[in-house]
């Protein structure tokens, strides 16, 4: 059979062309403007193709005049808490629902896929009165079962239990872990593993909890640590809950430091090259993390045990 | 009773509402191999499984000499199983796969090692301990998934069908070391299998399986020799038992056209059993017409119709070629005729 491979090859070529283009245009804007000074951007009148001799200036900038350097810590410390907490759970989850057979298996895997259907965008206000005082529930609890009005009696005065978590990296990390997504990946995952596996580990006597650590985690490491940079990646662009959850500067992750970087004086034209700069600073560590792991990632993806 | 032998009193296992095991009761030897035979979806799995702890029983006791069982999580009843899929760990080595039950149980690095090589020289894998299941033929997957079931030094061994993923010449070699090593070990052996040959060869007592019953449990000789239903008669021997509809007369047994087919007394209607290698080409007897026949190098088997249709398979020595459509008369062999009841299929 003879195929056109050529015609083939170069369709695939200006299609992949087309694609890097699209995607490096934006990124090579961001470079050029972030390369001039403020003077020399507001002169030319907005955003351009004119290269500065002004980026090591500006990213000298972004290190020692603003926050963003500590708020790269506080992005690094909650996308991990992020991509970790969702990684844990989604496996625990997806090792109970795959090999424990239960009549109600069907309704614990819909409520967990529900969660999906609910991104955390759409509860902003929810979650903000939560995690403004995660002791809420206990207090719902107490009332009802009028344990309050008991205590009120013994010690004479109404007790509510306060316990915020706002402005904490985990305050702002638990509610963007609390989505199930992974369950998908892993649940396919479990099911491509040899079914006689968990009962040969019950033959030689293992524990389910031991099964699940000495046999399951391992075989899983290849999708774990794709998700878990996938995760990673999700929990660093966030924005809109850790712009509602933390309050202080220092408690903000780098995204949202980067966006405060704009307006800070509402009548002068904002720094754009020094906002460029910011960008490239921030995005970073998740270029070089995906650059690193890439292999992984697509091997992980792949949904099958090598 | 010996102290691994198995008893089964009145094992019971559904699924919902589908009975898979109706009340089972069986002793299973100490010491003895013993192959749970039948077709696919008879159960026989599912006993397996529940002898190993791996299923619970929906009714009934388990012992193991006289230790009730049935409650017992796998490893405190002291057997081991060995997969149809070798479910070996993929990501150990050969010695940590062997090793895990041991290094689960807490025995001490030095002793687990010995076992551990102990189990491997048995089944003749001492130099792949160090590889991984992935870098392992076949045979040898297989092999490694048995020395991990002997290293804990079970007292009753129990078989998912383990050579069913083996080519036919594996598959005869490894038949071959387990019954040696079964001898060795001394441990109960509970062997699961569709393939009668297996359990011909292998079984001190073959259990066979239909519908989650038990339909006769016996030496593999008794079972070939005298079949308790027509089932078993067709399940074990290949080709397979004949089974003619008949009529007893009293002094004979005829075909509905009258054709004497042997002079044993009989009256009633009957089904009447013969082994194709206990049929005879003879000058003059019963009547056929060769429809087909096969030479299979040692022997031949023919394919034969009766004056009244029915089909007969007779295996023969006889290297003559025979051509369809060509008429020879045989003869049933007395000795070997078994007779059955055309309606329950029992036998007479």
């Amino acid at each position: 059979m003879v195929e056109d491979t050529r015609g083939i090859d170069r369709t695939a070529f200006v299609i992949l062309v087309i694609g890097v283009a699209f995607i490096l245009t934006p990124i090579v804007i961001a470079f050029l403007t972030a390369s001039l000074s403020y003077e020399e951007f507001v002169s030319a009148g907005g955003i351009g193709l004119n290269v500065g001799s002004s980026f090591l200036d500006n990213m000298r900038r972004i290190v020692t005049e603003t926050r963003l350097p500590g708020q790269l810590w506080n992005s690094i410390v909650i996308s991990l808490l992020v991509a970790g907490i969702k990684c844990a759970f989604a496996f625990t989850a997806t090792f109970a629902l795959v090999f424990y057979e239960s009549r109600w298996n069907w309704i614990i895997f819909s409520l967990t896929i529900a969660t999906v259907m609910l991104p955390l965008e759409l509860l902003v206000i929810t979650t903000y009165q939560i995690v403004a005082n995660v002791a809420m529930p206990l207090n719902w609890l107490l009332q009802i079962t009028g344990l309050a009005w008991l205590s009120e009696q013994v010690v004479g005065a109404k007790h509510e239990y306060k316990l915020s978590l706002l402005d904490t990296y985990i305050g702002v990390a638990l509610p963007i872990a609390t989505s199930s997504t992974s369950v998908f990946i892993y649940r396919q995952f479990f099911l491509s593993l040899p079914k006689d596996l968990p009962r040969a580990a019950a033959m030689d006597g293992a524990s389910p909890f031991r099964f699940m650590i000495d046999i399951l985690l391992p075989l899983s490491w290849t999708p774990l640590v794709a998700t878990f940079m996938f995760w990673f990646i999700g929990g660093w662009t966030q924005y809109l809950w850790p712009l509602v959850a933390a309050a202080t500067p220092d408690a903000q992750p780098a995204v949202v430091g980067l966006a405060k970087l704009a307006n800070t004086e509402p009548d002068r034209i904002p720094d754009v090259p020094l906002l460029m700069a910011g960008a490239l600073f921030v995005s970073f560590i998740p270029v070089v993390l995906i650059g690193v792991m890439q292999r992984q990632i697509v091997r992980g993806l792949n949904l099958s045990e090598k | 009773m010996a102290d691994n032998a198995i008893a089964l009193n009145d094992v019971r296992k559904a699924y919902g509402d589908t009975l898979v095991i109706p009340g089972l009761t069986a002793e299973i030897g100490g010491g003895q191999f013993t192959v749970i035979l039948g077709p696919s979806g008879c159960g026989k799995s599912t006993l397996l499984n529940m002898i190993a702890g791996l299923e619970r029983v929906t009714s009934g006791t388990i012992r193991f000499g006289s230790r009730e069982v049935q409650e017992l999580a796998p490893k405190d009843r002291g057997c081991a199983m060995v997969f149809q899929n070798y479910a070996l760990y993929p990501h150990m080595t050969i010695r940590n796969n062997i090793g895990y039950a041991l290094k689960v149980a807490r025995v001490p690095k030095e002793e687990r090692r010995k076992r551990v090589e102990t189990a491997a020289e048995s089944v003749g894998l001492r130099g792949l301990l160090d590889r991984r299941p992935s870098e392992l033929s076949g045979g040898q997957r297989q092999r490694a998934a048995v020395a991990r079931a002997i290293v804990r030094e079970p007292s009753v061994l129990l078989f998912d069908e383990p050579l069913s993923n083996l080519d036919a010449k594996l598959r005869h070699g490894m038949r071959m070391e387990l019954a040696r090593l079964h001898d060795r070990i001394g441990a109960t052996s509970v062997f699961v299998t569709h393939d009668q040959v297996e359990a011909m060869t292998l079984a001190d007592k073959v259990m066979l399986l239909n519908n989650g019953e038990i339909v006769q449990y016996a030496a593999p000789s008794e079972l070939y020799e005298n079949p308790a239903t027509t089932f078993v008669a067709t399940f074990i021997g290949a080709p397979a038992m004949n089974l003619l509809g008949a009529d007893g007369e009293g002094a004979g047994i005829r075909l509905q056209d009258g054709t004497l087919l042997t002079t044993t007394p009989f009256r009633g209607p009957v089904t009447l059993g013969i082994r194709p290698e206990n049929i005879e080409i003879v000058p003059d007897g019963i009547p056929c017409r060769i429809v087909y026949s096969e030479s299979l190098g040692s022997h031949s088997v023919i394919v034969a119709a009766l004056a009244d249709g029915q089909e007969l398979r007779i295996a023969t020595q006889l290297g003559r070629r025979m051509t369809p459509g060509e008429t020879f008369s045989v003869r049933f062999m007395k000795g070997a005729i078994r007779l059955f009841d055309p309606a329950s299929g029992k036998r007479h």
